[in-house]
Order: structure tokens, then C-alpha cells, then sequence
């Protein structure tokens, strides 16, 4: 804990297997998690960094057209990566993810096809809320296991609340008890028609109010997936069990990464006490997008020569940065005394971050390398290859 | 004119990355719609912190609480929402409670996909169609969403869709279909998306309207673009900056405002503007619906003065 906070980040890069991005929306989670990974690949690691995120981000972040679910290679040479460094980026397609679990766990062809083809589990496996975080979980497992990788970094869908990320395995698994949903649902499927002949009375009145919401072809799909779930409830629980067991391991880590406002601070204030409640590695907090103000001793030497409007204008847009600095400077301080953690702070650059040159000066001022946020004057946001690639979507 | 727009509908849904500020525009937008004689409800769902804080209102828990006359807010909680449908729809007491208190309930509400979703919009409807006094009136005169940042992008709105197609028969189906006629009434209903002016939130939000459009038959009826920030030097002062801002410039401009830091400033925000514009351009070539800038607030803290400022801006565009 005593460790400087660039330090952290750093030993975490060189020593761990596998490091968890998670953070609330909007606050430059991706590219954190990206930089991390170029970072990482330049110190002669062989990373890969998977984002789960839908809307594609991280294509936008390396600069490419389309990312797929099958690692792909990024041409790093130009950055001089040591060694054997190397870099791959993925998304992850939660459909298909779920598919191959079904394929793998399923005895045979015809019960693979009954669920497969099963209009519930269509529903249940494609874009729907919920399924991301159930299959990021199961990615994780088959990544961490893959011998490409020394490094696996993992962009986390913006949840709401951070934490649906981490109980997903736990509601995949309460979701597919079949042991309790089967007392109720079976008797639909094995009469292969209405009969509520249930054990109990209560189970009678679940049937009964589900009938009278959901409709007798609902529940019929429904039952006959529990039931096609059924023979592989089993290595699901086993699967389940072993993300747990991955996200508690030593070489795991969370990077945990916020906004300077006091509503995004506070959600990662609550993520890392659940973290610490549940033993889960803590790797550091990133907080993003500070605004700059300058360093406060300057301002010795002779009045510059600027005259008074301008004067008067820079000095009315300083104070309002300044306002708006200390704002969140006070929020950091925040996080800072009431986890005894220091976070690494990265200033707001003054262009965006959408290729690799620009994932590499974030990943320098995530590990303390760079000094200065504006190094190389970035005003290229708005360039013919970001205009080109836009009109191309 | 964009105002009139929106607030002749019954349902304005605001819909974007999650970090854009959808929720200081939603209650800028109903206090611009209650500065226009409506009765304006504005709906949260399952929100950690309440938009409420920015008008200094207590944000209570259930129920539709009038925070200014004729502004009232709502956080919709989707699982108070389902317990609150299964006891309707248990109509017996005992049995609503034999359900609520079942574990497989809880496991099966944790779990299932959409679920929650589908019993937030369902009770937006219902809200939508609440008729008091007599004769009969809506209840609120406009509805404004502010709808979740998933990141999942439609998949909040996709859930009626999948849900009639999940669901072919009985009440949910039918419901579902009811949900999904209502978003997609162009009269009743109105999308608009908010961005700030950088690239992801950009690109998200043009993916956003183009794929509700064609995926879901909905059409976005604005873009607001938070956070802009607006010019405040001339072109010629802006040159001048950026070129003294390369040199190591001492002194002071007033007591405690270093040059050097002054400058720094500046150039970020030019830098800053100038991504702004270059956003700006970029969504009106790629959404055919108006783009509304609204400025980027330095305020320590959004009160509501600031979210005031905020609705004259829409009152204006």
C-alpha cells in the first residue's frame, strides 16, 4: 500500500497474468485499459487486451475498422518493444462465447441443436443486457488458460453498478439452478401439455401466476431450456467455480479507474471496499481527465506584454480552470485519505486518444514516464484519418 | 423551435454513453418543459444519485415526488417495479407474498435477461397513459427518460422487441408489443441522443441513432452535444496564445494568475474548442437530426442556476 502509485501500475505490468480494467462509463476505461496492455507489450511482455464492450471502443482506440472476436496482432515494431514484446486485441462476441460453452458442455449433437435452437436461449445469449458480463467471465477462464498470452488485460462493459461484473458467475449459476427451477417447471414439459401437478402449493401458484403472464409457449420454451441446461449444469457450476478461483489468484489484478468528479470517485470508492471485502487483488487506482492549471510557484519575472483584453480574458478562463482544478483535486484527496491508496492521476490531454501513438503517451503517464501531458502538442484529433474513418461507419 | 419539437410529445427518451451528462441535460430539458406550463416528469431509473441534488430536492425514495411546481421526479427501482406488478397481477395478498418471498424469484429476477428492463418501460407506459380528474387528462403532460448508460447501446430499448418475439403469446407478449408501439410512435415518442464532443462518446452516439432507426424503427429527433467548449478568445488572440504558449513566458497576469499557467489553460481550452467544432461538424454530417451544443460548465457544483442556464439554452436552439 505504501508503494508510490506509478510504481504499482508498473510492477503489475511485469509480474501479473492478468489485469481487470473496471470503472463506471465514461471514464476512458478502454483506453486505460489498452495503454496498460501497449505499456506492457513494450516492456517485452505478450499481451493481449479484450474488450467486451459492444459498441466497440477499443476499435476506435487502435485506430481500427472492425476488431473480432479472434485475437488480432497490432504492428507495435515502431515503438521498439523489447524482447518478445507483443500485442493482440480482441473483442468479445457474448453470442458466440455462449454458443461455444453450450458446444462444449453438451452431451450430445441433438441436445447441442435442442438448445441452440431453443427461442429463449436466443434471446437469453444475444445482445440482451446481462449476458456480457456472463460471458466476459467465461472468456476470461479461456484466456488466462491460453499459452499465447503471458498478459491478459480486461476492458469490463460499463455496468452500471461495477459490481454486476463480479457477481455475474454467481447470477449465471442462481439463474441455472436447475435443482429448484425444474421442481416447477418440469411437469409442463414432460406432460407435454398444461398440468400443474407440482409438489407443493406455492409451486402450483408460481405456475399458475406464470401461465397467466408469461403464456403456455413461453413456458414451454422456457422449461425445455432448464431442461436441455440440465446435463450441463455441472461443468457450468465447474466453470463458474474456477473464474472465481482466477479472479482471487495472486497474478490477477484489478485497476480500478475514475473521472475527477465526485460521483464517479465515489462509485470506485465502493467498488474497492467490495473488493477488499471479497479478497479480491487491488492492483491501484487511475483517476482520468484532470485539468491542467500549471504549476503554482511560477509567475516570477516581468509583467508579459499582452494587452488588456486578452489579459483579461486568459485571466477569467485560468480562474474557471483553476475552480474547476481544485473541485478535483478535493474529490482525489477524498479517495485518497479514505483508502490510504494514492491514485495515479492523468491530466486531460488536449486531443483524443484513438490510435496507438496516442495509447502510448497515456501509457508513459500511467507508469510515471512522461513528465509533461502535451509532450508532443497534440492537436491532431481532428485529422483527415479520424474524419476518414468516421464517414466510413 | 427543437423545444417545441420535443415537448409536443408525450415521451422524450434521452439515451447515450454513460459520462456524457444525460442527466443534467434531462433536468435542464424539464425545466425548460415546465417553464413552458407542462407537467413534466422526469424519469430515473435505478440511479445510485438522483438529478434531484441539482434543484437542492430531497430525492425520495418511490413514487413520483413534485420537486418544483409541476417538475416531478421518479427513480424507478426495476425491482420494485416487478414486486409492485406481482402483487397486481396476484391480486390475492397471500400469494403475492408466497412468490415474493420465494428464492426462486429472486434468483430467476436476478438473472433473467431484459427482465428488468421490460418492467421499467412497462411501467413508463402506464405512466404515459395515467388519466386523472374529469374530464379525463393525462397526469403528465411530457415524460423525459433518462434512460440507463449500459453501453449496451439499444439494448435497453431492444428489450420489448426481443421480448415479443421471446414471448409470443399471453400478457408479457402482448405488453411488450404495447411498449414497442409507443416508442415507436413518432407522435408520442421522441429519442434524442446525448454526446460530448470526443470521439468514442461521438461515434457511439451516431451508431445509437442509426441502429434505432433501422433496428428498431425509432427515429432520433435531436442530438444534444454537452459539454462544447464555446470560444472565448478571438481567432486573432487565440494565434497569440498558442504561439506564446510554446515560450516560457514569466510574470504574472493578475495577483495569483502565473502567465505561464494562464496560458496553459488557454491552449487547452482552444485545443479543446477547436475538438468541439471539428465534433460539432461531424454529427450534423452524420445525423440527420439537429445538433444542440450546450456548454461545457466549469461550476464547482451543478445547482440550479447552472441547469437553469442550461434550459434558456434549449429554449433557444
Amino acid at each position: 500500500m505504501s508503494a508510490p502509485p506509478h510504481q504499482a501500475l508498473q510492477d503489475a505490468l511485469a509480474e501479473r497474468r492478468i489485469i481487470i480494467v473496471s470503472g463506471s462509463g465514461g471514464v476512458g476505461k478502454t483506453t486505460t485499459a489498452a495503454a496498460l496492455a501497449l505499456r506492457a507489450a513494450l516492456q517485452g511482455r505478450r499481451v493481449l487486451v479484450c474488450t467486451i464492450d459492444p459498441s466497440r471502443r477499443l476499435a476506435t482506440s487502435l485506430g481500427l475498422e472492425t476488431l473480432s472476436d479472434r485475437a488480432r496482432e497490432m504492428d507495435i515494431r515502431r515503438f521498439g518493444p523489447a524482447e518478445d514484446g507483443r500485442m493482440w486485441a480482441m473483442t468479445l462476441d457474448t453470442k458466440r462465447t455462449f454458443d461455444t460453452l453450450v458446444e462444449r458442455h453438451t452431451p450430445d449433437e441433438a441436445a447441442r441443436r435442442r438448445i441452440l435452437g431453443n427461442r429463449f436461449y436466443k434471446q437469453v445469449s444475444s445482445a440482451l443486457a446481462g449476458s456480457h458480463e456472463y460471458m466476459a467471465m467465461e472468456k476470461l477462464l479461456d484466456l488466462s488458460a491460453d499459452a499465447r498470452f503471458d498478459l491478459v488485460v480486461l476492458d469490463t462493459p460499463p455496468t452500471r453498478h461495477a459490481l454486476d461484473f463480479l457477481e455475474a458467475p454467481e447470477r449465471l449459476m442462481g439463474f441455472l439452478d436447475t435443482s429448484v427451477l425444474r421442481w416447477f417447471l418440469k411437469p409442463y414439459f414432460v406432460a407435454g401439455r398444461l398440468t400443474l401437478k407440482v409438489a407443493t402449493r406455492t409451486g402450483a401458484f408460481f405456475l399458475k401466476l406464470a401461465d397467466r403472464v408469461l403464456g403456455l409457449q413461453f413456458l414451454q420454451d422456457l422449461s425445455e431450456f432448464f431442461l436441455a441446461f440440465e446435463g450441463m449444469y455441472g461443468g457450468f457450476k465447474e466453470r463458474a467455480a474456477q473464474v472465481h478461483e482466477v479472479l482471487r489468484r495472486d497474478d490477477a489484478g484489478f485497476v480500478l479507474v475514475a473521472g475527477p468528479s465526485a460521483l464517479t470517485l465515489d462509485e470506485s470508492l465502493y467498488f474497492h471496499r467490495r473488493l477488499v471485502e471479497r479478497e479480491m487483488p487491488f492492483v491501484g487506482f487511475v483517476v482520468n481527465r484532470l485539468h491542467p492549471v500549471g504549476e503554482a510557484s511560477a509567475g516570477r519575472g516581468p509583467a508579459p506584454d499582452i494587452d488588456d483584453d486578452l489579459g483579461d480574458r486568459l485571466v477569467e478562463v485560468f480562474k474557471d480552470y483553476r475552480r474547476l482544478s481544485k473541485a478535483e483535486m478535493r474529490n482525489v484527496a477524498r479517495l485518497e485519505n479514505e483508502t490510504g491508496v494514492a491514485p495515479v492521476l492523468v491530466p486531460e490531454l488536449e486531443g483524443d486518444v484513438h490510435d496507438l501513438d496516442g495509447l502510448d503517451e497515456v501509457g508513459a503517464l500511467l507508469v510515471g514516464a512522461a513528465a509533461a501531458p502535451a509532450r508532443r502538442g497534440r492537436t491532431r484529433a481532428p485529422s483527415v484519418a479520424a474524419a476518414g474513418r468516421g464517414a466510413a461507419r | 423551435m427543437l423545444l417545441d419539437d420535443l415537448l409536443r410529445r408525450r415521451l422524450v427518451i434521452l439515451s447515450g454513453k454513460g459520462g456524457v451528462g444525460k442527466s443534467v441535460v434531462g433536468t435542464a430539458l424539464a425545466l425548460a418543459a415546465r417553464d413552458h406550463g407542462k407537467r413534466v416528469l422526469l424519469i430515473e431509473i435505478d440511479t445510485p444519485v438522483s438529478a434531484a441534488r441539482f434543484l437542492g430536492a430531497n430525492p425520495s425514495a418511490g413514487g413520483e415526488t413534485e420537486v418544483l411546481p409541476g417538475l416531478f421526479m421518479v427513480n424507478l427501482d426495476p425491482r420494485t417495479v416487478m414486486d409492485e406488478y406481482v402483487r397486481q397481477t396476484a391480486r390475492v395478498d397471500l400469494i403475492a407474498r408466497k412468490i415474493l418471498e420465494n428464492p426462486v424469484y429472486h434468483r430467476f429476477f436476478a438473472a433473467a435477461p431484459g427482465l428488468p428492463e421490460l418492467m421499467v418501460l412497462g411501467k413508463i407506459m402506464v405512466l404515459e397513459e395515467e388519466r386523472v380528474g374529469w374530464p379525463r387528462r393525462p397526469r403528465f403532460d411530457l415524460l423525459i427518460v433518462d434512460a440507463p448508460a449500459t453501453g449496451h447501446g439499444l439494448s435497453f430499448l431492444k428489450v420489448p422487441l426481443a421480448a415479443s418475439n421471446a414471448v409470443p403469446v399471453g400478457p408479457v407478449g402482448h405488453n411488450a408489443r404495447r411498449i414497442l408501439s409507443l416508442l415507436r410512435d413518432p407522435k408520442r415518442t421522441a429519442l434524442a441522443v446525448v454526446a460530448i464532443p470526443e470521439e468514442m462518446a461521438v461515434v457511439e452516439a451516431i451508431e445509437f441513432a442509426g441502429s434505432a432507426g433501422k433496428e428498431l424503427g425509432i427515429e432520433t429527433r435531436a442530438l444534444f452535444l454537452n459539454a462544447c467548449h464555446e470560444r472565448r478568445f478571438t481567432a486573432a488572440q487565440e494565434m497569440e496564445i498558442l504561439a506564446l504558449a510554446a515560450t516560457d513566458v514569466p510574470g504574472r497576469l493578475a495577483p495569483g494568475v502565473p502567465a505561464a499557467a494562464a496560458l496553459t489553460a488557454a491552449r487547452h481550452h482552444i485545443r479543446r474548442r477547436k475538438l468541439t467544432q471539428f465534433y460539432l461538424k461531424r454529427l450534423k454530417k452524420a445525423v440527420g437530426a439537429p445538433v444542440v451544443p450546450l456548454p461545457f460548465l466549469f461550476d464547482e457544483r451543478l445547482t440550479r442556476q447552472s441547469l437553469q442556464a442550461l434550459a434558456e439554452r434549449l429554449e433557444a436552439a
